[in-house]
């Protein structure tokens, strides 16, 4: 596989050494997760998000669980998260706000006749705004035709990137800059909206637990590839617009774990169990 | 430079919480011969999460 990567002879010299060590020690063709973190080059190189920012930890911790990074393509969406993408060593798109999975389920489609001996992945990582208001209807239709794309949403409760508004995903009585009098509504709960929609596989996790988060995001792909949708739901908190100190990131996801606000769930189809049970099976020999 | 983190290395236990709270990439190495957390200071942003997840307080930021 690292024959696919490859600086020409005559560029060696005048190659960055960020490109030159991804080659040499990226995760393209190995077997990396996220217990390998801090010893192979990661996908992901300096981005522009916030200090103590936990939508950049929640991809970081996605881009090391890829299991095929070499074969994804990832759907970005207008949001924080598509001001890192240019910074990602891995296929991919930055869609119209809200479109990232109509525009997926014709990469997929496209992808499976152009190439059907290879498995491609096609994952869509956009943020709460993208996912649960402006493009919920794309969303949900994906779900509805089974594509076999994975839907991750990564959730600031918030629209972070444009001074603060109150966002679908945001809490109940959530102050924001733009929403100064707290939020009038509940929370949207989008895993069981994607459970009720047909997905085989749904999950929510926290960057908290980076192994419970690499199963959920591997699961996912290997239902997308096999079975049909799936989603998964990573709480990302904004300590620069919820106004906590960056250092408070975890604290505050591990906070709101406790007392149940945001709770980490899994739902499985039994055709996706049976799936990875047989992986599984496979796996232990 | 404005704000880094600092690595003692004779507390670091080789733990890799760090690691795993770090919302930057490839700002903490492990070294897997020494068992021991290095930091490339010149990526570092200093939101100190890595200092909060520490079991040993063997980080600090200055």
């Amino acid at each position: 596989m690292r024959n696919l990567f490859q600086v020409s002879a005559a560029f060696e010299d005048i190659m960055p050494a960020e490109y030159k060590s991804l080659i040499e020690n990226g995760p393209f063709g190995g077997d990396k997760g996220v217990t390998d973190l801090g010893t192979f080059k990661e996908l992901l190189e300096e981005h522009p998000l916030c200090a103590g920012c936990g939508l950049a930890l929640s991809l970081r911790l996605i881009l090391a669980s890829l299991p095929n990074p070499e074969h994804t393509i990832i759907v970005g969406s207008t949001g924080c998260s598509a001001l890192a993408f240019p910074q990602a060593a891995v296929h991919n798109i930055h869609s119209l706000f809200g479109n990232q999975n109509a525009v997926a389920s014709g990469l997929k489609r496209a992808l499976s006749l152009r190439f059907p001996d290879v498995v491609k992945d096609v994952v869509v990582i956009a943020g709460d705004g993208a996912t649960a208001d402006i493009g919920l209807d794309m969303v949900m239709h994906s779900w509805f035709r089974q594509e076999r794309i994975t839907t991750i949403m990564l959730d600031n409760e918030a629209y972070a990137n444009t001074g603060g508004q109150e966002s679908g995903m945001s809490q109940e009585g959530a102050v924001l800059n733009m929403a100064p009098k707290g939020k009038n509504f509940s929370k949207i709960s989008v895993p069981e909206l994607a459970w009720a929609s047909g997905c085989a596989y749904v999950a929510a996790v926290t960057p908290a637990n980076p192994r419970k988060l690499q199963s959920a995001v591997r699961r996912g792909i290997l239902a997308a590839r096999e079975t049909g949708s799936s989603y998964i739901q990573v709480y990302s908190p904004c300590p620069t617009n919820y106004k906590f100190k960056p250092n408070q990131t975890i604290e505050k996801v591990k906070s709101r774990e406790k007392d149940g606000t945001y709770q980490v769930r899994e739902y499985i189809s039994d055709e996706a169990q049976l799936l990875f049970d047989r992986l599984e099976e496979v796996k232990n020999g | 430079m404005y704000a880094a983190v600092r690595i003692n290395e004779i507390i670091c236990i080789g733990c890799k919480k760090c690691i795993y709270a770090c919302p930057d990439p490839n700002v903490l190495s492990f070294d897997e011969e020494t068992r021991k957390v290095s930091a490339d200071e010149s990526r570092c942003k200093g939101c100190g999460l890595c200092v909060s997840e520490c079991p040993k307080d063997a980080m600090s930021i200055y």
